[in-house]
């Protein structure tokens, strides 16, 4: 395998930001998050980011065009939109797994979404090997491989105090090329990975949930939701929003921004028919979307098992609870 | 949101420079086009014409299939195409919010952006050969009608075409013209127009429309209906007394829409995006769906 | 606490059995040994579930307003932060009294659950700084009251503003960029309004957007006046509780803005306590000819 000192870090960053825009986890105030890389910026080796790199390929508010309207005239602009190949450094499997779910969204079934795409096809990335779980973590559980990300360009190891880099793809090859002067040959075995503490069984969950629409279960893990929008704005995978505009006078902007299915004001129709009125309804579709509706459509979760949501929900909701809870459900 | 456009969300830390071209055939970004015709329904109810500005059609939408209409400014929503002509498309719609009410100030001449056409729309291989009976209630006629537009323009494709009709009140029957004017000439075609109560000069029959459904002398093969949700609870039982079988009775569905392209997320029922495998759906597919919409 | 425990149960267990309330509201554990989360029994054998520790943080107050047009009696949990906002609901007139049944604890003060996860299991746990901060850790408001009616922690003379007085002393583009650094990370995921208790309105106008008075686009300036807009709507009626703090996924420090809004009316309308006199009027919910009105 070929190994770098962790400590020359930088100096692979730095060079490897004049091919590419460069982007790592880095802890910042309050949160942590991907951050494009500046030279002496510190990567954030121990455990994941709190917002998920979801973000790099569809933004929380994006742009998609301006538009003009002058009298009865309507004129549309198209942005300017940024180029350039782009690199992920210290992707983990759970997020490299949620590109795949979100691949399957905007790039499947008739229609590519054109934002995603040109994101998703100008960058590479090298995903980052987990040997020690987080607490809330489960990817495990749901058939990941903690330390190879399916999907990656490159495989990166943390071994102490080296990094090794394993090349997945022609374009993870020609990553490792540009570090020739600074990786060397070496034999390295990976390290055990740690105990997980959650360990949810998933197996049949899908197809048992395909006649639980009606189950009194729903009502019961709803009482404690609060119905915000936390655990689907820090999810990997979900992908809902909305289409609104920003207006100044003649110009203005279409954007589209994240929403959430846990809001109540999501599917208000016109004369105040709701047909997910209340919280119940809201979180069954969560959740169904999560273990049944997405593995129909999809064929796969709609989970990757980052733990994110059960950690940020403030009322503890627990996706792997919940899982057993509909296992265990008569 | 900073007016310039670049790609960034609020921070200017994006080196601009590095920004070049542009998206294209972007199924999310609208086509500029013009409304060229404005006919008044009803009260709250006006069919728009739309072309491009060359006087060319949008698009050409198959009957029962939907268009993404916007004055951007205020916003965007779904409407079905109820008719299309030679050179334009047709959509009828009510006022009932930011969008719709700022359409209805419009005049002939404004430009509007328009994406489209989306959904399955109506099974014409299946409805081919056979009796067809429409049941429409108010606006609910809108989609109905792009397909008994179809029919009369291929009237020997079809067996007999039976229309019943409701709504409120006769000044909120839409599509005048059509029920009282055009259709009645249509050879094999059959019109039952009712409205809720008696009002001064109307001589028609006057009820609701399941209870008229009822009353039909004959059994046509599939039936297509759409109307506001009472109605269509209500008429179901009557159908399926008349003997139709599931999958023989045909309905669009309305949900929340965002994108209209199955990505959104908004208009799940179940694993079915509406955009995109509605809005026509069977009851026999309908059943298999959680009952939430 | 542990004992306590089975009081609680006990209590719980009788209220339902004797049809007092069609539901107790309590904590329960959640997956790891630092959290205990809201359960919601309505069968008497399902007490057992109950649970009380020092990480039974989360205010159950708020859960009242889903229940406040079901038939019959909730009854709920109530610490001394919780009972303050039970309070405000009831000032508000969200609630009836009459509808809900109220159960009052005397709070050693909760443990944090962030800190928890970082220090490990055995060590020892620092109080969540509300709590540290407390002055009210029994219930005010109550039908029973389970424990001892003493307070089981030490309590400070007086609130303490000096974080405010900090931030206050700063230069108005040091504040601005401070502003700027919190609220720049805002996700607008709406948990510290939707868990907070004073946050009752019907329909938020942040669920409006439709009105024009705000956009769902996240940016600064959009999540400044979502900062903003709460914490005035909050005014006078925010209990510092801080749950809308603890909700937070990252971990804006909303309390210091609730905190300076506190300390101005205290300043500007005389010391005020929300949500410790149930009779009491509200400092901004009325006016007095001395009431200062310099803007208007
Ligand atoms: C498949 C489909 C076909 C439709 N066909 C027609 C048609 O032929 N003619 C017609 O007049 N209308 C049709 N509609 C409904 C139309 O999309 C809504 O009336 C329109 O979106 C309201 O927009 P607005 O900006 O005026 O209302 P808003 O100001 O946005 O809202 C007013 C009310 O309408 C609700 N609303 C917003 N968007 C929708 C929506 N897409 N569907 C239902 N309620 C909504 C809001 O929650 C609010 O309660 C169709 C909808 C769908 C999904
Ligand atoms: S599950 Fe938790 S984070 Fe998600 S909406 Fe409910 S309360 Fe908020
Ligand atoms: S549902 Fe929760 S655990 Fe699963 S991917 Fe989303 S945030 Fe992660
Ligand atoms: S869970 Fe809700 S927010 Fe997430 S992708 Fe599904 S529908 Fe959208
Ligand atoms: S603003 Fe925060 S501290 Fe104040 S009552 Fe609401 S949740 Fe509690
Ligand atoms: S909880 Fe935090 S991130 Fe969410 S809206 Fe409130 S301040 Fe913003
Ligand atoms: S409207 Fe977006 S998925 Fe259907």
């Amino acid at each position: 395998m070929l190994v770098a000192q962790k400590a020359k870090l930088r100096e692979i960053l730095n060079a490897l930001s004049e091919e590419y825009q460069v982007a790592v986890p880095v802890q910042r105030e309050g949160t942590s998050a991907f951050e494009l890389y500046r030279d002496g910026i510190e990567v954030m080796f121990n455990g994941n980011t709190s917002i998920s790199p979801k973000g790099m390929f569809f933004p929380q508010t994006e742009k998609m065009y301006g538009f003009k309207t002058v009298k009865n005239t309507t004129e549309f602009v198209s942005l300017p939109v940024e180029q350039g190949k782009r690199l992920l450094f210290g992707v983990r499997s759970c997020d490299m797994k949620s590109l795949d779910c979100l691949d399957q969204v905007f790039l499947t079934k008739g229609y590519i979404d054109e934002f995603y795409k040109q994101k998703r096809e100008r960058t590479v990335i090298v995903a980052l090997g987990c040997n020690e779980p987080g607490e809330t973590c489960f990817c495990a559980s749901l058939g990941l491989d903690p330390q190879k990300a399916a999907g990656a360009d490159v495989h990166a190891y943390d071994l102490g105090e080296v990094i090794g880099f394993e090349a997945v793809t022609e374009a993870g090859q020609k990553v490792l090329d540009l570090l020739k002067n600074h990786l060397r040959e070496q034999q390295f075995a990976l390290p055990p990975v740690g105990e997980f503490y959650l360990k949810p069984e998933v197996a049949g969950v899908p197809e048992k949930l395909k006649g639980m629409f009606e189950s009194p279960l729903w009502e019961e893990i709803a009482r404690k939701c609060l119905n915000c929008g936390a655990c689907t704005y820090v999810c990997p995978t979900c992908h809902c929003f909305d289409i609104s505009q920003d207006v100044r006078g003649e110009k203005g902007i279409k954007y589209r921004c994240w929403d959430s299915c846990m809001f109540g004001e999501y599917t208000q129709m016109a004369g105040g028919h709701n047909p997910r009125p209340t919280k119940k309804e809201r979180v069954r579709n969560r959740f169904m979307h999560k273990l049944n509706y997405f593995p129909e459509r999809y064929n796969m979760l709609l989970c990757t098992g980052c733990g994110r949501c059960l950690d940020v929900c403030p009322v503890k909701m627990d996706i792997t609870s919940i899982i057993q809870q509909i296992k265990e459900a008569k | 949101m900073c007016a310039c456009n670049c790609d960034c969300n609020h921070d200017h830390d994006y080196d601009h420079n590095s920004v070049s071209s542009t998206v294209t055939s972007n199924p999310l970004i609208p086509m500029r086009a013009k409304v060229i015709n404005i006919v008044q329904e009803t009260v709250d109810t006006k069919t728009f014409y739309i072309s491009t500005l060359d006087g060319e059609k949008p698009f050409d939408p198959q009957p029962g299939q939907l268009g993404m209409l916007s004055l951007p400014d205020i916003g965007e929503a779904m409407f079905s195409v109820t008719n299309k002509g030679e050179k334009h498309i047709e959509m009828a719609i009510k006022a009932v919010g930011e969008l719709t009410n700022a359409l209805h100030e419009i005049e002939v001449g404004q430009e509007v952006g328009i994406r489209g056409p989306y959904g399955n729309g109506f099974p014409l291989d299946y409805c081919r050969g056979k009796d067809l009976l429409f049941i429409g209630g108010g606006i609910g006629l809108a989609p109905v009608r792009s397909l008994i537009m179809h029919c009369i323009r291929n009237r020997e494709d079809y067996g007999k075409l039976t229309v019943v009709y409701g709504a409120r009140s006769k000044g909120d029957l839409c599509f005048k013209e059509d029920l009282f004017e055009n259709w009645p000439k249509v050879p094999n075609m059959e019109l039952f127009i009712t409205i809720d109560k008696e009002e001064e000069g109307w001589d028609g029959h006057v009820g609701f429309v399941p209870s008229y459904v009822e009353e039909l002398a004959f059994k046509p093969q599939v039936t297509v209906l759409c109307g506001p949700p009472v109605m269509i609870k209500f008429t179901l039982p009557v159908l399926q007394k008349m003997g139709f079988a599931e999958k023989d009775i045909i309905t669009t569905l309305e949900m929340r829409m965002k994108c209209g392209v199955g990505k959104c997320g908004r208009c799940n029922i179940g694993s079915k995006y509406v955009c995109l495998d509605g809005p026509v759906f069977t009851m026999e597919e309908l059943k298999d769906l959680p009952p939430e919409y | 606490m542990e004992d306590l425990t089975l009081v609680l149960r006990r209590t719980a267990k009788e209220i339902l059995e004797k049809g007092e309330a069609q539901m107790v509201i309590g904590w329960e554990k959640g997956a790891f040994w630092y959290s205990s989360t809201s359960a919601f029994i309505s069968k008497p054998e399902d007490t057992e579930r109950l649970i009380w520790d020092e990480y039974c943080v989360n205010n159950l107050a708020k859960y009242l307003l889903d229940y406040r047009h079901k038939e019959g009696k909730v009854a709920v949990f109530v610490k001394g932060c919780d009972s303050r906002a039970l309070n405000v609901l009831l000032q508000d007139k969200q609630l009836k009294r009459e509808k809900i049944l109220i159960i009052g604890l005397a709070c050693p003060g909760m443990k944090d659950e962030v800190e928890a996860r970082k220090l490990g299991r055995g060590s020892s746990i620092p109080l969540y700084k509300k709590c540290r901060e407390c002055r009210y850790p029994n219930a005010l408001n109550y039908d029973f009251f389970i424990g001892e009616d003493k307070v089981i922690k030490e309590i400070p003379a007086q609130d303490d503003f000096s974080e405010v007085q900090a931030l206050e002393s700063l230069s108005p583009d040091e504040k601005y960029n401070k502003f700027v650094a919190n609220y720049e990370r805002c996700l607008r995921c709406y948990a510290c309004r939707n868990i907070c208790p004073a946050c009752n309105c019907r329909e938020c106008i942040f669920d409006r957007t439709a009105s024009g008075w705000s956009s769902k686009a996240n940016n600064v300036s959009e999540n400044m006046f979502f900062a903003l807009t709460r914490a005035l709507h909050v005014a006078g009626r925010c209990v510092g509780c801080g749950e809308c703090e603890r909700a937070c996924p990252v971990n804006i420090p909303i309390m210091l803005l609730n905190k300076k809004i506190i300390q101005d009316i205290n300043a500007l309308f005389g010391e005020y306590e929300a949500g410790t006199d149930v009779t009491a009027k509200l400092p901004l919910g009325g006016f007095e000819f001395t009431d200062p009105e310099e803007f208007m």
